[in-house]
């Protein structure tokens, strides 16, 4: 279950059907997301968060960050990991345009580092979408699916 | 765990049986209407979640405008022994203090016919609103913040921003006792900064209405409301500081759950005995988050004066803005309620539920002790908002609360679907409500169809006897984040 992905190009929020739904929840923001392996999970829940909070496309990759995090489960990490980015978003402003994020055992549980490629959001260029309060641990949920590939859900207070 | 089957109980309430791990039996003020739209979501089970908790006093409760959140229903109420029980972040949730201010002004809707865009313009730039709004006033040093979380709403008295009179019209007077700037993460102090006297986004407003109507004309008179008068609502918490302590100590307390060998339905609900070491840091963090509130509110009752005078050129004898009351509805409180005929030391947890003392109660302002506690009860955007007034009854049956609001009925996502390709600040409009937002997808996801009715709501717990209606609101004016 470890292994990483390519950083290769932009998320295209047009083809977001591919990687997240939204599920449905009267008040705050359930999301599912799929990915092919664990790191490509990972890489597009990162994508979910900065599309529910940002027009991503408005913004540039010149600026990189990393974001290291760890978790006793594959659900918790992924909690850590977009906490972590989210409050990067909160008090510096950083918005995602692309990633790459590997993923490795540690002991019982599992090292993620993801490598983010933004830049800081600025009121006068970009379009900013919802104001996403925390990552919640109600429903969080990763699994395996039996047909082969990665599932997550992750409830947002919004 | 299967949803819990509710049986109707009396005209207003309806029982989930205590079975499987629930201490307690669950209750819900709800009509026929409103318990309908409750069949198919699963706030009936976080409900019954929340009987399961140790220490959990009665019932685990619910009010009419329940709807499923996270670990706690949002618009549940639990008491737990201080000496038995458990505090829970999970039971306050992320905008700790999140809650309503209202304001009276001595200005008539005649005196704002046809400068309402004018003013609402105005309000909209000089409260800052919007995702990560900041900047209202210089951005604080860590000192500076200290003391806004010890002193909470009299910090910004201290500072010009209000007068004294407005700490005795505010729960707990502003601050909560017990507030450690020391249990406070680095992370918490750096997205506190510079967001005092911001509204934020999502549900949070701030409200431009008239007295629209009085149902109890002795207990208006003591608020000082009247039929056709204007008054200011401001609906909004402790912003991201608020979140970031509740993260931080969800994350200590799940720690701690597993320590108590809790076992909890959900992670959600972490939590830990009342007097433990982890209860104590975060009911102290938990009252710095929401005595920052408090002082966020009073700073935006300042800017929102002068943004009134300025707007309309008057004087401030001629506004005359006043606050009439400030309450919380996401918070834990350390309470003495009567339990089985005698008084216990409780932590009643309110989320999304609004205090409602009785006459009589020390905590009720002097001046409006002979009428009981006000209860302010925001409305969604295009409808109207209540005051009403705490009672007896409710210190009997709910440990002194009642709703919050509407409560949502429809998924944002749902709502951005039903606002394709309609204007909802022109419907608004239309119906003689200006709106200014930031976003069109907040409008949208806000609309008013998001929302239960409110009058449905209010009218089950006047109905019930909890809080009995005062007066209704109506808007003429929003600023939406």
């Amino acid at each position: 279950m470890t292994g990483e992905t390519e950083s290769s190009k932009r998320w295209d929020p047009d083809g977001r059907d591919a990687f997240y739904a939204e599920l449905d929840h009267p008040a705050d923001l359930f999301l599912e997301v799929w990915g092919a392996d664990l790191p490509t999970l990972f890489e597009n829940a990162l994508f979910a968060l900065y599309d529910q909070l940002a027009e991503i496309t408005d913004f540039g990759t010149a600026h990189a960050e990393t974001i290291k995090v760890e978790g006793p489960s594959a659900a918790d990490a992924l909690r850590a990991l977009l906490s972590e980015a989210l409050y990067r978003f909160s008090t510096g402003g950083f918005v995602a345009a692309r990633a790459a994020v590997s993923v490795e055992q540690a002991g019982s549980g599992l090292q993620v580092s993801a490598e983010l490629h933004g830049e800081k959001a600025d009121p006068t260029r970009h379009t900013l979408l919802s104001e996403v309060k925390a990552v919640t641990y109600h429903q969080l949920l990763v699994v395996q699916e039996p047909e082969g590939g990665w599932r997550a859900t992750v409830l947002f207070d919004v | 765990m299967a949803s819990p089957v509710p049986q109707q109980v009396s005209e207003w309430t309806w029982e989930l049986p205590a079975t499987g791990a629930m201490r307690v039996p669950g209750l819900v003020y709800a009509d026929h209407k409103l318990m309908e739209l409750l069949s198919d979501d699963q706030s009936l089970t976080q409900v019954a979640n929340v009987a399961q908790l140790p220490g959990i006093l009665c019932r685990s409760l619910a009010m009419p405008d329940i709807h499923y959140g996270y670990g706690f229903p949002i618009g549940g109420v639990a008491a737990f022994g201080v000496d038995d029980g458990v505090v829970s972040p999970g039971g306050v949730g992320y905008d700790i203090n999140c809650g309503c201010r209202l304001m009276a002004t001595d200005l008539e809707e005649k005196d704002v016919k046809g400068k309402m865009p004018k003013l609402i313009d105005q309000l909209f730039r000089d409260v800052p609103s919007g995702v990560g709004a900041s900047g209202a006033i210089a951005k604080l040093s860590r000192a500076g913040l200290e003391e806004v979380l010890v002193k909470g709403a009299a910090w910004a008295v201290e500072h010009g921003y209000g007068s004294k009179d407005d700490l005795q019209r505010t729960e707990d007077g502003g601050a909560l006792p017990g507030a450690d700037p020391e249990a406070i993460s680095d992370r918490a102090y750096a997205r506190g900064l510079d967001q005092v006297g911001t509204l934020g986004s999502g549900n949070h407003f701030l409200e431009v209405q008239t007295v629209d109507k009085v149902f109890d004309a002795q207990a208006a008179a003591v608020y000082g409301l009247r039929e056709g008068q204007i008054t200011v609502m401001v609906h909004c918490g402790s912003r991201g500081f608020g979140y970031q302590v509740c993260e931080d100590n969800l994350e200590t307390m799940g720690q701690a759950s597993r320590r108590y060998e809790f076992d909890l339905p959900d992670r959600q609900l972490a939590c830990a005995p009342v007097g433990s070491p982890e209860g104590k840091r975060y009911l102290a963090a938990m009252a710095c988050a929401a005595n920052y509130a408090w002082a966020n509110r009073q700073m935006i009752m300042h800017l929102t004066e002068q943004a009134i005078l300025h707007a309309l050129r008057l004087s401030p004898k001629d506004l005359n803005l006043r606050l009439v009351y400030d309450v919380a509805h996401n918070i834990a409180k350390l309470e003495t309620h009567e339990v089985a005929g005698s008084p216990v030391k409780t932590c009643v947890h309110r989320k999304g539920a609004t205090r409602a003392f009785a006459p009589g109660r020390p905590e009720v302002p002097a001046e409006y002790r002979e009428v009981g506690q006000p209860v302010l009860i925001p409305g969604d955007m295009g409808t109207a908002s209540f005051v009403c007034k705490g009672s007896a009854e409710a210190m009997r049956q709910t440990f002194g609360s009642t709703c919050h609001g509407a409560g949502r009925v429809m998924s944002r996502s749902q709502a951005l679907k039903r606002a394709q390709g309609r204007a909802i600040d022109r419907e608004l409009q239309s119906a003689g409500i200006v709106v200014r937002a930031h976003g069109r997808k907040t409008l949208a996801e806000e609309m008013p169809e998001a929302y239960k009715d409110v009058e449905r709501v209010v009218a089950v717990m006047d109905g019930a006897g909890i809080s009995p209606r005062v007066a209704r609101l109506r808007p003429l004016g929003v600023v939406k984040g």
